[in-house]
């Protein structure tokens, strides 16, 4: 009796759309049952937020067609169509639970424009907003869905996570469409129900999760698939690559297991660190010294602030390391692509979008170091304090890779150069999901009022760009990095030691003809 | 008792720098663990130093109370049954300063400081759209609107809307509170909106000023000039600029300075 009455008064969306009894009904039924907890939401108070904080994305439809939508990827979700990426009811059902709405509204979804609404909404708003929502696509009158079964959690181990690669791997099983080391390198070009070009989660990325890494998250996703879009139900009985609860298990903590925390973002660390060679700087991208230069990761932004604009990046961040030597500086350039984009080559055409074109990446650098706080503008430079683009493409079936050399005076100011007479030289290679390129020059060059002279010590304003050919992205399609700091760090030398000694001894003295001249005082 | 007036329970010279060591533990706590941001060095030697030049003042106002903060420095030196304790402070103060020089004179790792102006002062008039306006005297054609015609004042905030989430709200954020999803990659942060010290303390003409010239048109003052703010009189018409004016101020519940009230 109490199981029945319960079913029915927790659900508020039995209420027929605009009636206004039943807020009363259904505070009367929350007493009965007794109930401590938000009132039951409110599709009709739910509608009144909708309108205010959510409609201009979702649009007034609820249909995803918001002012946005062509600007966004993924796009705003269409809550016509019941389909929602997180949840933790099962396979068959269509209904998320109302925990999996409540927390996706409360906290975002990270990796793309969802915000968390957690600090600007209350629990109830949240509440009156998921019961508006499920009007949208007519679940008002579902029931709740089963929650999946997750058994048994198996703890993280090596052992575990070892099997769970095996799995991971089997058949191609998760790397068809995830790649070998999980960069969501895809062999495959991937939409979702609507047409929209969706990407493979890259695994090792954990912050662009919509859910989280953590294993259990990661359980649920494989149990469910992720509505919508390519990725499948490892617990769907018709799937010839079903998983027991265990192997799910497995997967999850080696896929939880792959997160690159050196690529980690952190926002105080805003100056390269170049370290001082003594033999030469190594000169391709795979040279184990490269290990010992300090990595410093920057977020790529797409390029918003000139025509023509690029809104729908697939890449979020690069990893620059640098060293030099008496002679030259080398930079090291590393970053994940989901594709090696070679216009001409037919795989790589298969996969990507129209109008494929050659990946790229650029360093900038000001000719002229600042004497002042001022720097050149940082997308491409200003009339009045041109800037160095040392780039590197990446070739495609007619054309080998190379570097170019540029003067830029303002985004659609470039003047080409010689790249060979200012001694530049690089070296690229792709391999699962990632490219890692050198760029090379001497410290100092020819022509000091076409090319930046490096000095030790300084801090040189330094910004980078790059280009996923198979995402559109040519020409001012990019994504870019604000300025950020080079700093050749000179070895300090013994100059430290000396002073310090120099002012040991100068206190001791000091304090010694004080201590003589009380104890003087005290005798005269 | 009377003597306690004399000789404090904790000596002058220890206040002194129990004071100085609680304002640099608040300055630590305050920037580095409630707000998340903490001082550059540079800037923390500077306050330091007239945190103790000050602290210094007071301790030494009065000839007693100097001579009571030195006291134990001079009872150190003259005292010889502490011949001991003298020897080993000798040793360890040339010792610390030793350490200091060779710290200061490591190369420092540590980015150049970047202090700027925010909201620089606008010039009287400027020239946007090929036409010359003058700020003193600018106003939000639409802004009678909102007592003449609520309704229409309604759907030209809608528009506005339209126009922000289109343009704006991948560095200002859809909430406006200058979180957008690309807001960590630049630098300045684009600014948040909703906070009391950003438009609410502005006039409408000069977000104008600001919306249609970008990051860009910010006079000297406002270097080093990295703002990655758009110049909006590239993409949007006079007549969006002031409908998302009207939607910033909105949905934030702000309402924009107005010359009546100077
Ligand atoms: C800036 C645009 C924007 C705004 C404003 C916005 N959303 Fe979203 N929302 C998105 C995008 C984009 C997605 C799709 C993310 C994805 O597919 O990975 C999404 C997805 C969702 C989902 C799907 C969750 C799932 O598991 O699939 C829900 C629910 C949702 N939004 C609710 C809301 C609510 C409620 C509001 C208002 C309080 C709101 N959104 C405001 C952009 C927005
Ligand atoms: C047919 C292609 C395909 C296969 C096979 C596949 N995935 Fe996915 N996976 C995707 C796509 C596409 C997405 C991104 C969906 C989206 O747009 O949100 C994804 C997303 C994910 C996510 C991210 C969840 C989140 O919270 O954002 C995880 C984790 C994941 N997959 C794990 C796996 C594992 C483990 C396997 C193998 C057992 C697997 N996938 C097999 C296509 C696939
Ligand atoms: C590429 C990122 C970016 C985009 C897109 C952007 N802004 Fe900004 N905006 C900024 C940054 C960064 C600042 C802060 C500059 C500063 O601190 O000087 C700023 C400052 C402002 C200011 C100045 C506020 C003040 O208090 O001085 C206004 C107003 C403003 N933006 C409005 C807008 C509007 C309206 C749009 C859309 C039409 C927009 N912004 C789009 C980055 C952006």
């Amino acid at each position: 009796m109490i199981n029945s009455l319960n079913q029915s008064g927790m659900k508020p969306s039995v209420r027929p759309h605009h009636s206004r009894l039943l807020p009363i009904l259904l505070s009367m039924m929350v007493l009965c049952v007794g109930v401590a907890e938000a009132q039951p939401g409110d599709a009709e108070r739910g509608e009144r937020i909708y309108a205010a904080r959510c409609m201009l994305c979702h649009g007034e439809e609820g249909d995803g067609m918001g002012a946005a939508a062509e600007r966004l990827n993924p796009p705003p979700r269409d809550f016509t169509m019941a389909q929602y990426k997180i949840r933790t009811t099962t396979f068959e059902e269509i209904v998320p639970a109302d925990e999996d709405l409540q927390r996706m509204i409360h906290d975002g979804m990270p990796g793309s424009a969802m915000p968390g609404w957690g600090d600007v909404l209350s629990e109830q708003e949240i509440q009156d907003l998921i019961v508006y929502l499920k009007t949208l696509a007519g679940l008002e009158e579902e029931e709740d869905g089963n929650l999946i079964d997750y058994g048994t959690q198996v703890a993280v181990s090596a052992e575990s996570i070892e099997k769970g690669r095996v799995i991971f791997h089997d058949g191609d099983r998760c790397s068809e469409c995830h790649g070998q080391d999980g960069k969501g390198d895809a062999v495959k070009k991937l939409k979702d129900d609507s047409g929209y070009r969706t990407w493979p989660r890259n695994l090792t990325k954990p912050w662009t999760y919509r859910g989280s890494n953590d294993p259990r998250d990661i359980f649920a996703r494989i149990t469910t698939g992720i509505a919508g879009t390519q990725m499948p139900s490892f617990d769907d009985p018709a799937s010839a690559k079903r998983l027991s609860i265990e192997q799910r298990w497995h997967v999850a903590n080696y896929v939880n297991s792959l997160a690159k925390t050196d690529k980690v973002v952190r926002p105080e660390n805003t100056v390269i660190r170049a370290l001082r060679l003594v033999d030469q700087v190594p000169t391709t991208p795979d040279d184990p010294r490269w290990q010992r230069a300090l990595p410093t990761t920057f977020f790529l932004v797409p390029q918003l602030i000139a025509e023509q604009r690029f809104f729908t990046p697939s890449n979020d961040t690069i990893t620059v390391r640098a060293v030099y030597n008496e002679v030259e500086i080398a930079f090291h350039l590393e970053w994940d692509d989901r594709t090696q984009s070679r216009p001409g080559d037919e795989t790589a055409e298969k996969i990507a979008g129209p109008g494929i074109s050659e990946d790229a990446v650029a360093i900038q650098l000001p000719i002229q170091l600042p004497a002042g706080p001022e720097k050149p503008y940082f997308l491409r430079g200003d009339p009045s304090h041109p800037v160095n683009l040392w780039s590197w493409r990446g070739g495609a079936s007619d054309r080998a890779p190379g570097v170019s050399l540029a003067t830029a005076r303002g985004p659609t100011n470039t003047t080409e150069r010689d790249p060979a007479a200012a001694g530049l030289k690089g070296a690229g290679s792709y391999r699962d999901g990632t490219w890692r390129v050198v760029l090379r020059r001497p410290l100092v060059t020819t022509d000091p009022g076409q090319d930046l002279q490096f000095v030790e010590g300084e801090f040189i304003p330094v910004a980078f760009s790059a280009w996923d050919g198979s995402n559109g992205e040519q020409g001012s399609a990019h994504t870019l990095t604000t300025w950020y700091w080079l700093l050749l760090r000179p070895p300090p030398g013994n100059k430290p030691w000396l002073f310090a000694t120099l002012a040991f001894v100068l206190v001791l003295l000091v304090e010694l003809w004080w201590a003589h001249r009380a104890q003087t005082r005290r005798y005269t | 008792m009377s003597t306690a007036v004399q000789k404090p329970v904790i000596p002058r010279l220890l206040q002194a720098a129990l004071v100085i060591a609680g304002i640099y533990a608040g300055f630590w706590l305050i920037f580095d663990l409630i707000l998340a941001q903490p001082i550059p060095q540079s800037l923390m030697v500077m306050y330091m130093f007239f945190v103790v030049s000050g602290v210094f003042m007071v301790f030494t106002f009065t000839e007693e109370s100097a001579r009571q903060l030195i006291a134990p420095i001079r009872a150190l030196v003259e005292d010889q049954t502490k011949k001991t304790l003298r020897n080993v402070v000798f040793i360890v103060v040339p010792a610390l300063a030793a350490v200091a020089v060779f710290f200061q004179l490591q190369p420092s790792d540590e980015a150049p400081l970047e202090l700027r102006s925010i909201h620089p002062a606008p010039p009287s008039s400027v020239k946007i759209f090929g036409k010359r306006y003058d700020l003193m005297s600018l106003e939000n054609p639409y802004r009678h609107l909102e007592k003449d015609d609520p309704e229409q004042f309604q759907e030209l905030v809608a528009v506005g809307g339209e126009v922000y989430i289109r343009n704006c709200q991948y560095c200002h954020g859809d909430k406006l509170d200058g979180k957008g999803p690309y807001a960590q990659g630049l630098n300045p942060v684009p600014l948040n909106f909703q906070d009391i010290g950003t438009i609410a303390q502005l006039q409408e003409s000069f977000l104008f000023w600001r919306i249609a010239t970008g990051g860009p048109g910010l006079p000297k003052e406002a270097t080093p000039w990295i703002s990655s703010m758009p110049i909006w009189q590239e993409f949007l018409s006079e007549e969006e600029i002031w409908q998302v004016i009207l939607y910033l101020y909105d949905y934030t519940g702000h309402r924009p300075r107005s010359w009546e009230h100077e």
